[in-house]
């Protein structure tokens, strides 16, 4: 179900709220990707997922949570790890679900059951994470966007699942 | 797609496994049901529902 005009914002008027208060920090995307068609059935195809939420592997370095714009940077996190081999380094957004049920933002164990089901056929081999408080939307789009990209393209997926925490 | 739901929480709620998949699945769904790039989708569900059904389930587990 539709329901918005293509590229219109769910409530009009936010964004030039927002941007009132944190200038330049949104951005109006009019040049939208055309819409792709999956090549295969779902039942078939490989899928990656990319999240805002600030997972990442223990051990790895953390996200820089105190940055004042932000951390452009990512981590790979493995499809197969265990929520228990992962932690959040983010801020911006109440963890107090994820850290009972990491599957509240980052469902890893519900994308393979998924798979499991015969629903997705498989993941790639990584997911990928960074965090959502970046300040400079044009920095995000030229560097961090593009890295992530070509990563997620290195891993060969047949359809990308993109979600904001 | 758009979910109603409290931020940290875009996949539901813990341990209720049928909504996760559910989100997951219905956000799947856009790739043959989405008509032009920049559709949006809202997630047929309030926050409030997510929240009780995540209770009774909790309720069920005796946690």
């Amino acid at each position: 179900m539709a329901i918005s005009e293509q590229g219109k914002e769910l409530r009009p008027g936010l964004w030039e709220t927002v941007n009132e208060r944190y200038p330049g920090s949104m951005i109006t995307k009019t040049d939208l990707v055309p819409l792709a068609k999956l090549s295969k059935p779902l039942c078939e195809a490989r899928l990656a997922f990319v999240s805002t939420a600030g997972v990442q592997p223990k051990g790895t370095l953390p996200f820089d949570t105190v940055h004042p714009v932000g951390d452009y940077s990512f981590r790979r996190v493995p499809s197969a790890s265990k929520p228990a081999d992962l932690e959040i380094h983010q801020l911006k957004y109440p963890t107090f679900g994820a850290k009972r049920d990491l599957n509240v933002i980052f469902p890893i164990e519900r994308l393979r059951d998924l798979v499991t089901e015969k629903f997705i056929g498989s993941l790639t081999e990584n997911f990928f994470s960074f965090i959502g408080y970046n300040m400079d939307p044009e920095r995000l789009e030229r560097n961090l966007a593009e890295e992530i990209a070509a990563a997620v393209e290195a891993e060969n997926p047949d359809v990308a699942l993109l979600a904001p925490a | 797609m758009f979910l109603p739901f409290m931020m940290g929480h875009h996949f539901g709620v813990p341990f209720h496994k049928e909504l996760q998949k559910k989100i997951i699945r219905a956000a799947l769904s856009r790739i043959t049901d989405a008509t032009e790039s920049g559709d949006i989708y809202l997630f047929p569900m309030t926050w409030a529902q997510a929240r009780r059904e995540g209770k009774e389930l909790e309720s069920e587990r005796g946690s």
